[in-house]
Formats: C-alpha cells, sequence, structure tokens
C-alpha cells in the first residue's frame, strides 16, 4: 500500500526551532547565529565585540565538538555562557539550544550569540530560531570560497571578513570575495575586520547595536 | 556532511508513519532531495543502509529524486535551470536579482508498506 507521507525531513528541528523563537520573543531577545570555518575568528570576534562595550546586555552560547576553551574566553568579560559540546556533531541543532536556554538568564538580555560549530557547510542548514545569521570568513582562507560554499553565504545577513591585517602576506583576492558574495547575496552586509588590529569592527558593532535595538523596539510595540 | 543525522530522522519519520497507518514493514521510501541542499545522494543511500538493519526499514528500498537548482529572475522574469549547486546571475539577462525556485528540497514524498 501507498502511504503519501510529505514531510519535511527536518520538519522535527523546525518545530524546535520555533518553540525557541518563541521563547525569544517572549524575552524581547535578538538572536545571531554565527558561523564559520574552524579558526576563522568567531571567539575573538566575540571577544572583542564584548569588550568595545556595545552597551547591549549579551549572552553567548559556544558551540564546539569538544572542550570549554571557547566558554572561558568568554567568562572571562563577564558575559553569561553556556557550553554546548556536541560530541562530534558537525553542527547545532535547535534542540540542542532548547536544551540549554534555561540556564541562560533570557529575560536580562538584549542580545543572543550563537557561537556554531566551526563548518561551513552544515550549520547553514540547521535553523535555531534565529533572528539572523550571520558569518566570518578570513581572508587567509582563500577567494574561491563564495563559490564552493553558497549556502552559508546566502543565509547570512552579514558577512565578517576577518585578518585583513593578513592582506599583506596572502595572494588573495579580497574584492573577489566581496563580488561573488554579494552576486550570490546582493543584501549581505559586508565588515572587513581585523580582531589583532581593531580595524573595522566598530562598524560591525554600531550595526550590531542598531539591528538588536530595532528588535527591542518592535517587541515594545507589540506590547 | 550530516548525512547520517538525515538518514536517522527519515527513519524516525518514517516508522512512526508506518505504525500510524497499521502496517509492519517498510517495502520504499521516496525522498526528493535538492541539489543545492547540501546533502550528497551517494552519501544518504550509504547512511540508510547502514541503519536500516532492525528497523520496519530493514528491507526497505531508498529513492531519490534530484532536483534541480532554478531561479527566476527579478529583472526579465524568466525561469531558469543551473547547473551548479548555485545561482551568480540570470543567465538570460544577466541581471542578479533573482528568486531561487526549488535546489533547497529535503524532503519524504511517500513510501510503500505492507
Ligand atoms: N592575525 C590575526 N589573527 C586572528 C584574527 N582573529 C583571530 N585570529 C587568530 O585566529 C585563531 C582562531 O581564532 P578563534 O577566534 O579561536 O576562531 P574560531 O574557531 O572561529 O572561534 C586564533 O589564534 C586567533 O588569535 C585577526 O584578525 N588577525
Ligand atoms: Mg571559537
Ligand atoms: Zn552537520
Ligand atoms: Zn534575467
Amino acid at each position: 500500500m501507498k502511504v503519501k507521507v510529505v514531510t519535511k525531513i527536518l520538519e522535527a528541528n523546525e518545530r524546535i526551532a520555533r518553540e525557541n523563537r518563541r521563547l525569544f520573543d517572549n524575552a524581547a531577545l535578538y538572536v545571531i547565529n554565527l558561523m564559520s570555518g574552524p579558526g576563522a575568528g568567531k571567539t575573538s570576534i566575540l571577544e572583542k565585540t564584548l569588550a568595545l562595550g556595545t552597551g547591549l546586555r549579551i549572552g553567548v552560547i559556544e558551540g564546539d565538538i569538544a572542550g570549554s576553551d571557547d566558554a572561558e574566553r568568554i567568562e572571562k568579560h563577564g558575559a553569561p555562557v553556556v557550553q554546548i559540546n556536541t560530541g562530534g556533531a558537525c553542527h547545532l541543532d535547535a534542540n540542542m539550544i532548547y536544551e540549554v536556554l534555561q540556564d541562560l538568564p533570557l529575560q536580562d538580555l538584549d542580545l543572543l550569540v550563537i557561537e556554531n560549530v566551526g563548518n561551513l557547510v552544515c550549520p547553514a542548514e540547521f535553523k535555531v530560531g534565529e533572528d539572523i545569521k550571520v558569518m566570518v570568513l578570513s581572508i587567509a582562507e582563500g577567494h574561491d570560497k563564495p563559490l564552493k560554499y553558497p549556502l552559508m553565504f546566502q543565509e547570512s545577513a552579514a558577512l565578517l571578513l576577518n585578518k585583513i591585517d593578513l592582506a599583506p602576506y596572502l595572494d588573495v583576492d579580497i574584492n573577489k570575495i566581496k563580488k561573488d558574495a554579494l552576486s550570490l547575496n546582493p543584501d549581505l552586509k559586508i565588515f572587513e575586520v581585523s580582531c589583532r588590529t581593531g580595524e573595522g569592527l566598530s562598524a560591525w558593532t554600531d550595526w550590531l547595536k542598531k539591528k538588536a535595538l530595532k528588535n527591542q523596539k518592535t517587541a515594545d510595540d507589540k506590547d | 556532511m550530516h548525512e547520517l543525522s538525515i538518514a536517522q530522522n527519515v527513519l524516525e519519520i518514517i516508522s512512526e508513519q508506518c505504525i500510524k497507518s497499521g502496517h509492519t514493514k517498510i517495502d520504499s521510501v521516496n525522498l526528493r532531495i535538492g541539489r543545492a541542499s547540501g546533502i550528497m545522494p551517494d552519501a544518504l543511500f550509504f547512511a540508510f543502509n547502514a541503519i536500516k538493519t532492525d528497523s520496519l526499514a530493514a528491507e526497505a528500498l531508498l529513492n531519490i529524486e534530484e532536483v534541480p537548482v532554478t531561479g527566476l529572475c527579478n529583472d526579465c522574469s524568466h525561469s531558469f535551470i543551473v547547473q551548479e549547486e548555485y545561482i551568480l546571475n540570470c543567465p538570460v539577462c544577466k541581471g542578479s536579482s533573482f528568486q531561487i525556485t526549488s535546489g533547497r528540497e529535503l524532503d519524504i514524498i511517500d513510501m510503500e508498506v505492507s
């Protein structure tokens, strides 16, 4: 006998992502899913963002295959942080996030950043209930990355091109990265930054602040 | 990359649906997988066949229909199919404003049970 199924394979994940979304909305919390390949500089950017002082109350979820190094780096800046170890899984899914939300003071935060597992492929495919996805690409990874990993560039609202201080030492065509990324996603906001020199970081934090505050305003309007 | 977790999701959903329909054995299942979904059919076959033993789908045949990436141009209104896993611009007018109309599917369509 034939049975019609017609279901998204990831439907269970999407259902939990919607539940996370509801919890975030109740707390008027703006949520970013921060993605990149391993070592592009996600944790460094978070540390700099915290150190620059945005005036936002920021909480962090650290996703890693193993270890708690990143959470310890964030904790030093006084931000509430929870570490998730995926035990081998190559991405965070909605349920992993759901299970740690009780460990964060959601009502006392303005912005929650979820640092995903270092991987340019999967994290873009699993919604966790975020408002936007932001990706980091270090220029040392090469200018072929947008066309090799198009999905992440298409799904992101902003791209941080990190390690711009290394440009003099690399044969990388930064304009090609920007051109290809914008062809894939014309609405992508691109920031060239360096966590080493601090270059470009205030443009990023200004943008972030505007996004998070606009979210609070729309939440207030709904009350 | 995570074809194994996708295969596990498929197995859970079809097992549940099979029981709901009052049957005890899944003979085949049909999936639609977009070419821009990030899932490789070969790896999914491998993962599914590895985990299906000891389940209602132990003898199930997996069929995958691959869906090409297609777009609709916002400038010239042409629909088009691309060979790559992404669209850079409209192949007709070269415009860069377009919607992706297919290629991201990760769906279970139907199955045969007995
Ligand atoms: N030269 C340089 N190194 C950086 C920069 N940002 C991060 N790094 C280094 O890159 C490595 C990986 O950074 P990390 O923040 O842990 O990356 P993550 O794996 O994406 O979280 C560390 O050794 C950082 O010190 C940068 O802007 N310039
Ligand atoms: Mg990190
Ligand atoms: Zn994955
Ligand atoms: Zn066109």
